[in-house]
């Protein structure tokens, strides 16, 4: 490629993300506010908000605290990527510090968290990205939709059971055989999503006033044909057979957590376009009501759930157990006497379900052999959905991959289920910055300083290159800076001291590539290569390093992304954000432009570049070599 | 003959240090920096910041009687308190809550006991002089989860999990194994330094960590990436042994390799100058230090730990052993027939006089050395006779 045209795609790059800093993501006031990144918690302060739990009028048990604790963190981190403070104050307070003025984020977190059991009746895959942007030719559809089946990881904070297949028999020894582990194939469950909700006849239950005007709105919004053309659908389209099905639809894609909560349950779940992450966006609490069929998300897949037979509150206790004919670990469950009434009625159902019923063919999708699954969800989240493996009137166990901690973690939450917290909310207050602006001077000057060294080196030790070093950690500094700015207002992406830190290391860390680039290019030129001729080929080979070192440091950013929470998150985002910066400035700028350099006379000279010098020593060296050599 | 100054041959990428072959040196002072570190983990274990193990947190109106207490002042006159009853304890930083006359400071610190708090909080009261019932003490869970830490580790395992399948596909297992022996020697020294030395480990101390993890294997990738360079084809030639190989390159890179820990290093030394110089304490000289420790282990052991693991591995390789006794078997014979010993010796190790007579366009191949085209080497590839002739990449 030209070089010309590799700067002009920077050129375009930098344009566009400066536009969306300006005009996109909800931008708005004056030129400098436009630019102002969002700050985190130690910076610049932000709101508190103290909630008191209780358990029945009593302070919670310790436990109980800690998966409240929990729970509140997944909801706080559910708002965005915001490094929120979660802390347990006394026995029976949390405390939620949220950076900036956040009272209208934090008004919804003290919704009690309700356990529910729920049959498992639809299970279709989350194939919203593909549904609106469907892949041009019709032949590569089929591996596009991704299969509920095999999901590729298990969204954060999923409970153990999600990566296990757990499933639930009745107790005692022998009893509770782990279902084989057959996997459906993923090219059945592609073109056979699940079959509709159980009872298609099924009326959306009364709204209350306020949603009914939100749904008014959001019908509006969607427009008529789409609107008729969702409310037809009696199962999930299939986007194997026609990779273009979900465009009618991509006005959903665009709804908020609170508009796709309004939609009746069966659209939330047959509309292709509503993806997962909406779903979890949707108010703490949406999924509550047990009279109602609800959509939830399970492994990566959207989950149909029947009407809530059985509740938290009809759980009596639950323990993790070792079994001792197989050495599995199992959570064990019992039931209160009117609870275990209901539960066995549901076991009953889940069992002896037939190939006919909607659940049947929804729980071999995750994974079942023969009997329907019921799903154990907590809050908004399903945190186990065991396959039922006979019809339970005593306890119940629940085995699975389980090792003594992740038994620990379920049992942890199904007792925090069976007796609801509910949490009172406390006072909204604002906080200051725990850093204050002058750590922030500090962080800054740290940074100047450090940069300052680093284009001091560079220029000592490459000369006139260490400009083409200089000019581009500046480039990746206004990248960054740009890609702060217009994450922090669509993602919450915050920025904490330590964050600043972060990205000054990473511009250091991006100073690297050059250094491999350039010794690179010496190793080259020492050879005796004119420089035209050089560049290329030291390209060519430090290209290679570049990527394989750059793509380590992306697998560790996507991993950690995936299945860390809390600050690790924030981390792992950082990170994965300015090596891709990084590889940008590396492949768009600093090659074309050693290119363009390469061609003009002075680049040899060793007091421009830096790489003459290898050359000139090199010429006086062959004599004294070949004395050596004889 | 003079020789350059080691600067100059450092610049050049001929420095021609030793390093591979003195493998047993290397290996012996790991293995005691290591037992000393986890002989430390056990004995000492980790000062854990108040973000992990908990704590107190004091609540102190902002208007007493003698005026509007400042945060700084609040902060102070807690740190007082807290430290006339355990001296050792660590206060953070204090934050206001809420506007206006029920404003007020809290004030983190290490977690006391009920008595303590206690004492602490009279001596708060005496301090500032307002009433009793105005200061609280409350004890605070660490804000940084269990579960994070769980997450954390489960991630953790599942990247190096992942890391290790890449770097078998990219170069070989054996590779793998080097690059996953120093990267873990980085991390075992980086927490030893925190455990003898005592710093308080904090979230920071931690996103610095994890930030080394990435960097240290990165290193290693640009010192490996050379060595299957120069190493590729090896056995088709018998000038040089894999340890000799691998030395060669590890000294080509040698420059790079301190050339990216110097750039790399710079930022965070100033983050280090102004955290720890200026402000004494928080977030910026946690990161700094830890960085620091980190980046500085993850340099040297790219250096004297990966290649050297990885060519005592290579030897335990049947077509490596054999490679090896060829090449050896071969100089001893041609340094009774040919040169004078010591000079056949010098030679021998100082492989570099080989390539620049092939970078001069020596003319006269050496006995053995195929004829190979000058355009046809690289520097890495150096040595006559090293790859089969007009191979190219």
């Amino acid at each position: 490629m030209h070089p010309g045209r590799q700067l002009a795609v920077l050129g375009l790059v930098f344009v566009v993300l400066y536009l969306a800093v300006f005009f996109a993501g909800g931008a708005k006031g004056s030129f400098t506010d436009r630019l102002e990144p969002k700050l985190g918690l130690d910076l610049v302060g932000g709101t508190q908000a103290t909630y008191i739990a209780s358990q029945q009028g009593e302070p919670p048990t310790q436990e109980a605290m800690k998966t409240a604790q929990e729970i509140i963190e997944s909801r706080v981190n559910a708002l965005g990527v915001s490094e929120a403070e979660v802390v347990i104050q006394g026995n029976n307070t949390i405390v939620v510090s949220l950076a900036g003025e956040a009272e209208d984020q934090l008004k919804d977190l003290s919704q009690a968290a309700n356990m529910r059991f729920r049959l498992l009746t639809g299970v279709t895959g989350d194939v919203a990205s593909t549904a609106v942007n469907p892949p041009a030719p019709a032949p590569s559809a089929s591996g596009a939709a991704p299969s509920a089946s095999a999901p590729a990881a298990a969204p954060s904070g999923a409970a153990p059971a999600a990566t296990a297949k757990p499933s639930a028999s009745t107790g005692g020894q022998g009893g509770g055989a782990p279902a084989p582990s057959n996997e459906p194939s993923p090219a059945a469950s592609a073109s056979a999503p699940a079959a509709a909700p159980s009872d298609p006849a099924a009326a959306p239950l009364p709204l209350s006033a306020k949603n009914k005007a939100l749904l008014a709105d959001v019908e509006k919004k969607i427009g008529k044909s789409a609107w008729t053309a969702a409310e037809k659908l009696t199962a999930p389209v299939d986007l194997s057979t026609d990779p273009k099905a979900g465009l009618p639809f991509k006005a959903f894609s665009t709804l908020s957590g609170a508009e796709v909560n309004v939609l009746p349950a069966k659209m939330q779940f047959n509309v292709p376009t509503i993806s997962c992450d909406q779903l979890n966006q949707r108010p703490n609490g949406a999924i509550d009501d047990p009279n109602a069929e609800v959509v939830a998300c399970y492994s990566g897949a959207k989950v149909m759930l029947d009407k809530a037979e059985v509740l938290g509150d009809d759980i009596a206790d639950a323990s993790p157990q070792l079994d001792q004919t197989t050495g599995q670990w199992v959570v064990s469950l019992d039931f209160k006497s009117a609870g275990q009434t209901k539960w066995t009625e549901l076991t009953r159902k889940a069992f002896n379900a037939t190939s006919a019923d909607p659940c049947y063919t929804a729980a071999t999708q995750i994974g079942a052999s023969a009997h329907c699954a019921v799903a154990v969800v907590l809050d908004k989240e399903v945190i186990s959905a065991p396959e039922i493996q006979g019809v339970l009137s005593g306890q119940s166990q629940i085995t699975g991959d389980f090792n003594a901690a992740t038994a620990k973690e379920l049992s942890d939450k199904l007792k925090f289920g069976a007796i609801p917290v509910n949490f009172e909310a406390g006072p909204m207050q604002t906080v200051s910055a725990t850093l204050g602006i002058q750590q922030l001077e500090a962080g800054l000057i740290a940074a100047a300083i450090g940069l300052g060294l680093v284009a001091i080196y560079a220029f000592f030790y490459y000369r006139l290159l260490g400009s083409v070093i200089f000019l581009s950690l500046a480039l990746s500094a206004l990248l960054t800076f740009g890609a702060l700015v217009f994450l922090g207002r669509t993602m919450g992406f915050t920025l904490t001291l330590a964050g600043i830190a972060g990205f000054i290391v990473s511009l250091g860390i991006a100073a690297d590539s050059f250094v491999i680039y350039f010794e690179r290019l010496k190793d080259e030129i020492h050879e005796g290569r004119t420089p035209r001729s050089a560049v290329p080929r030291a390209w060519h080979r430090a290209r290679r390093t570049i990527i394989s070192a750059n793509a380590i440091t992306i697998l560790c950013a996507v991993v950690l992304y995936i299945v860390s929470i809390g600050a690790v998150q924030g981390f792992a985002f950082a990170m994965g954000l300015s090596v891709v910066l990084d590889l940008l400035v590396v492949f768009l700028f600093r090659h074309p432009i050693m290119t363009m350099f390469a061609n003009t006379k002075a680049f040899m000279s060793p007091r421009v570049s830096g790489l003459g010098r290898v050359l000139r020593t090199q010429s006086e060296e062959p004599a004294s070599s070949r004395v050596k050599e004889a | 003959m003079a020789r350059p100054g080691l600067a100059t041959r450092l610049y050049q990428g001929e420095a021609n240090l030793n390093i591979v072959g003195r493998r047993k040196l290397w290996f012996t002072i790991a293995a005691a920096l290591i037992a000393v570190s986890i002989g430390s983990f056990v004995i000492r274990g980790f000062e854990l910041g108040i973000e992990f193990a908990g704590g107190t947190s004091f609540t102190v109106p902002v208007a007493t009687a003698e005026g509007k207490l400042t945060q700084e002042e609040a902060e102070q006159a807690v740190e007082r308190a807290v430290t006339s009853v355990d001296p050792e304890a660590e206060v953070h930083a204090a934050q206001q809550v809420g506007n206006g006359d029920d404003a007020s400071y809290t004030v983190r610190a290490s977690a006391l006991t009920a008595a303590e708090a206690e004492e602490a909080k009279g001596a708060l009261v005496q301090d500032l002089g307002v009433s009793a019932e105005d200061v609280s003490d409350n004890q605070v869970s660490s804000a940084w989860g269990d579960a994070v830490t769980e997450k954390a580790i489960l991630g953790l395992v599942i990247f190096l999990v992942l890391v290790v399948a890449y770097l078998i596909v990219r170069f070989e297992w054996r590779m793998a194994v080097a690059a996953l022996a120093s990267l873990l020697f980085d991390l075992v020294m980086t927490a030893g330094v925190y455990s003898i030395v005592g710093f308080e480990v904090t979230p920071s101390t931690v996103i610095g960590f994890l930030t080394v993890l990435g960097y240290s294997l990165y290193d290693v990738v640009v010192v490996f990436d050379k060595v299957q360079e120069n190493t590729r084809g090896i056995t088709a030639g018998s000038t040089r042994t894999y340890a000799e190989a691998t030395n060669l390159a590890v000294n080509q890179t040698l420059m790079r390799s301190l050339n990216t820990g110097l750039v790399a290093l710079l930022p965070v030394g100033g983050l280090l100058f102004i955290g720890a110089g200026f402000l004494g304490a928080g977030t910026l000289k946690d990161l700094g230090l830890v960085l620091f420790v980190g980046m500085g282990f993850g340099v040297i052991s790219s250096i004297v730990l990966a290649a050297p693991v990885l060519s005592s591995l290579k030897d335990q390789e049947p077509k490596i052993k054999a490679h090896n006794a060829r090449v050896l078997a071969r100089r001893a014979q041609r340094s009774s027939d040919v040169a004078p010993k010591a000079e056949r010796a010098r030679a021998a190790n100082a492989t570099e006089s080989d390539e620049v007579s092939v970078l001069a366009g020596g003319t006269t191949p050496r006995p053995g050395a195929r004829p190979v085209a000058k355009r046809n080497t690289t520097r890495g590839g150096g040595g006559a006779g090293n790859r089969p002739g007009g191979k190219r990449r």
